[in-house]
């Protein structure tokens, strides 16, 4: 545990004694503190995989209200490859449903979709609005890189899993990371990462790294939305409220860019940023209406190792997925401060173990655990205490 | 029972079969040099949805170097519509082909190259996608082996060159049932047609390897009846496992005593399409503790520096049927001695102990890819006087991205030795003593091998490889210059692998 008795100089019966007291009283133990420490269970839930083959799960979301074929507490998840395990061609969403441990598939998009240019690849990009309809962004390519890679867009799709209609724009370019909201119900205010401004195939290098070639220009999308009635959502503002981050191609995760968005409710917005393994704080993000540029950094380094998704807890603490270990690290925003990190993905597969298998997380509905994806087993799981 | 029911393994079946008739006809033993194939365990088959796999378990199957295969591709992508259909049943289908040609330029038995090849299919039903029902995973597998083998030909080597190694044939392999119980799936069973070098004795960083000694090690492959059930081998049995606590996983089994029914000869022979699925001997029981640090849950403290990976393995065999003396009659005379009746004392079981450890040595800052670990598995049994080989090591350091970029690349250089057992140089003594000819006692095999994985694409990869042999065949005599053990080996080669 992390707190510390500290027992003053010849206190050593009061230490037994109150030993004794904590041994009579089992239940009352010292207050965590972050939530990590607090999770002893993972559990598989089910596979991920569709009937069409679809593989790599990377979006989890829990749907907020019931509507359509989706119940409340149900959990969202969509597969970013094929039965080819091509990268950006996956078009499928399933819907696990926590009562009944029943999975069903709630999407199915066709590769092909006109209105969205370069097609179907379903990223980390997902959300279901209080008013029953589905986001979820598409970083599509043909080949399974980007050097095929098309601009893609935001998917709509009601609460039955059929598709509405499809926002793009030159400010939408692989819509990436998980999606942050603040939803009102008649209107909805979403973020979203766009990480694909310029990025060239893998093959593009950059001679002084060696790595791929990093380039500067993914941004984070603010999308406000006004929801009618039985009405589609409308776009009534988009604003980038944040900009230069890194980003690049990658052979085993399509593209490593900002992947994570959280939202405080004082209106800040955490971002990671996974090429400068860092976490950085956007303020003022409901209501600015300019860039802050990269914002301020909160964490970097420590046991961050190419941060991805993020969530956040019920005490306002970040869960940030690490892509490179297969760790969730907590982080205290308010403080800047990393509490710890749990291995949430240790297949000894990988070196070091569960190195590149996370991507999406999802606190559940009580607060008390997350659900999150292993990309390499296809499979959703759930931490709990 | 009938005696050659004795006779146990491809090389040791051999060795026995020949140390009989050398028994009977007195004359020189140089056939014993000319030992077949071990049993080995091949390049392993990565399914792209490993429903048997339990997150937070040890992964006991051999690693792949396509481990990776949930981010790559494959060679023919859907297969024309295939995948797509067996999806829509829950099944998924792995093929993969593991061609290699390897060559003796110095040393051994005679010089030269031979081509190999193995060709794997494993066929997946996850019982939750296909029928709703949860944790039960159907696996098939099977096997075309073709080609021919380097070690057989011209090494005379135990440990044989290439883990592919085996008798030409078209057979089933594996042929089982698992199924997941309680929470956090902390208990699996499996049923069915199983091939213990897939989960035994596993040392995953060993597996980067060519060489036999790698994968199903030197000591069950020579001592076990019929080399155990390990490639191409398989045996009828139930494993049981269990993860009481996240680090510790609990390993065990029993299985039919022997992979074929009838121990005369070449036991790939006695079963040669995989499907006499024999239960008439008796039964091989064995066990494994597994301890792995990081484990699912591990935390790890702000201010700490993240541990690296180890997984530490112990394990016992135990094998209930009667076991043939390698020196000795029933009548208590050296099967060497012309008098001998030729029928070997017999004793009752087997077992032997074994302790395998994988530990990273060290990470690159920012870049855990590129990494450096050490593998050490050893395994013993006092039973000198029915065992061919009595203590097997093998040793060595793989080198993950060994160069910048190279993230899918390996480099490793390892060992392996091998010690006949006592009973066994007891009986090249008396062969040397009754025949009054030079006989070479056998001792051990010692081999160093150093070896490149290069991904040249998700789907293809290219080994070159290089091994060293001293001692071949453990000071075995050249059946080819009487008079003479076979000289030190230096064998090269390169392997590729597919995956369509």
């Amino acid at each position: 545990m992390l707190q510390h008795r500290r027992n003053r100089p010849g206190s050593g019966w009061l230490a037994l004694a109150a030993l004794i007291t904590v041994a009579a009283a089992p239940g009352r133990a010292a207050t965590p503190a972050g939530l990590l420490e607090t999770i002893h269970r993972h559990k598989t839930l089910t596979s991920t995989v569709t009937d069409n083959g679809d593989l790599n799960p990377y979006a989890v979301f829990v749907a907020p209200v019931s509507a359509g074929r989706i119940q409340q507490g149900d959990v969202l998840v969509d597969n970013f490859n094929n039965i080819s395990n091509l990268q950006g061609t996956g078009g499928t969403i399933i819907d696990y449903r926590p009562a009944t441990r029943k999975t069903t598939l709630f999407a199915k998009l066709p590769q092909r979709l006109a209105q969205v240019p370069g097609g179907v690849g379903l990223s980390t990009a997902m959300v279901m609005l209080k008013s029953g309809w589905v986001i979820v962004g598409s970083a599509p390519s043909t080949d399974g890189t980007t050097r095929t890679r098309g601009e893609g867009g935001l998917i709509v799709l009601d609460a039955d899993g059929q598709f509405v209609t499809a926002w793009t724009g030159p400010d939408i370019s692989a819509p990436w990371g998980n999606m942050a909201l603040r939803d009102n119900g008649a209107t909805a205010t979403l973020f979203v990462t766009m990480a694909g401004f310029g990025v060239p195939g893998p093959e593009v290098k950059d001679p002084q790294t060696g790595f791929p070639v990093t380039v500067k220009q993914a941004t984070v999308l603010r999308i406000e939305l006004a929801i009618a009635q039985g009405q589609p959502p409308v776009i009534t503002g988009r604003t980038v409220i944040a900009g230069g981050f890194g980003q690049r191609a990658d052979r085993d995760a399509f593209l490593v860019g900002p992947t994570g968005l959280a939202l405080a409710p004082d209106g800040t917005l955490y971002v990671s940023d996974a090429l400068e393994n860092r976490i950085v704080a956007v303020a003022d993000a409901l209501t600015r209406t300019s860039s802050a540029g990269t914002g301020r950094t909160v964490t970097s380094g420590g046991l961050l190792q190419r941060p991805l998704a993020l969530a956040m807890t019920a005490n306002g603490h970040l869960l940030a997925c690490n892509g490179k270990n297969g760790q969730v690290v907590e982080i205290d925003p308010v403080l800047g401060k990393q509490l710890y990190a749990q291995w949430i993905d240790a297949n000894q597969a990988q070196t070091p173990p569960g190195n590149g298998d996370l991507f999406g997380i999802a606190m559940t509905p009580d607060g008390k655990g997350f659900y999150y994806v292993e990309d390499d087993t296809n499979f959703l799981m759930e931490a709990s205490r | 029972m009938s005696r050659n029911l004795l006779f146990r393994g491809s090389g040791a079946a051999m060795r026995r079969a020949a140390a009989s008739r050398v028994a009977l006809s007195g004359i020189a033993l140089a056939s014993l040099s000319g030992l077949g194939p071990a049993s080995a365990a091949p390049p392993p088959v990565p399914a792209p949805t490993d429903t048997a796999a339990i997150p937070g378990q040890v992964k006991t199957g051999p690693p792949s170097f396509l481990d990776a295969l949930s981010r790559t591709n494959y060679l023919l992508g859907d297969m024309g519509g295939l995948r797509t259909l067996l999806s829509r049943y829950g099944m998924t289908l792995s093929l993969q082909e593991t061609s290699e040609l390897l060559g003796n330029v110095s040393g051994g038995v005679k010089q030269g190259f031979k081509y190999d090849g193995l060709t794997q299919m494993v066929l997946q039903l996850d019982t939750q996608r296909a029928f709703n029902w949860r944790g039960g995973t159907l696996n098939v597998s099977g096997l075309y082996i073709h080609g021919s083998n380097l070690s057989a030909a011209n090494l005379g080597t135990l440990q044989t060159a290439s883990g592919i190694e085996a008798d030409r044939a078209t057979r089933l392999w594996e042929f089982w049932y698992q199924q997941k119980f309680l929470e956090e799936d902390r208990l699996d069973l499996k049923l069915g047609q199983q091939s213990l070098d897939q989960e035994f004795m596993v040392t995953p960083n060993g597996n980067a390897f060519v060489n036999t000694m790698f994968g199903w090690p030197m000591l069950p492959s020579a001592d076990l009846p019929g080399g155990g059930p390990a490639y191409p081998l398989s045996a009828l049995g139930i494993r049981f496992r269990a993860r009481p606590v996240d680090a510790l996983t609990v390993l065990a089994g029993v299985f039919n005593g022997s992979p074929v029914s009838n121990h005369s000869g070449d036991p790939q022979q006695r079963n040669p399409r995989g499907t006499s699925f024999p239960l008439n001997g008796g039964a091989l029981a064995i066990a494994e503790i597994q301890f792995a640090y990081p484990s699912l849950g591990t935390m790890i403290m702000a201010n700490q520096t993240e541990p690296l990976a180890r997984t530490y393995r112990l394990g016992v065999w135990y094998d209930t049927e009667r076991i043939a003396d390698l020196r000795f009659d029933t009548t208590g005379r050296s099967l060497a001695d012309p008098a001998s009746n030729g029928i070997a004392q017999t004793h009752h079981g087997d077992y032997a102990f074994y302790a395998v450890a994988d530990q990273m040595l060290w990470r690159a800052k920012g870049e855990p890819d590129q990494n450096i670990n050490l593998f050490v598995r050893a395994m013993g049994t006092p039973d000198g006087d029915r065992n061919l080989v009595s203590f097997s090591l093998n040793a060595g350091f793989t080198f993950h991205e060994p160069f910048a970029h190279r993230d899918d690349d390996t480099f490793g250089i390892g060992m392996g030795y091998a010690k006949v057992g006592s009973h066994a140089s007891g009986f090249d003594q008396d062969t040397g003593a009754f025949t009054h000819a030079f006989y070479p006692v056998r001792g051990a095999e010692t081999f160093v091998e150093a070896t490149y994985q290069y991904a040249v694409t998700p789907w293809w990869q290219l080994q070159p490889d290089i091994q060293y042999v001293f001692k071949p065949g453990a000071g075995a005599l050249n059946p080819d210059s009487p008079g003479q053990a076979i000289k030190n080996e230096t064998v090269v080669g390169l392997r590729t692998n597919l995956l369509f």
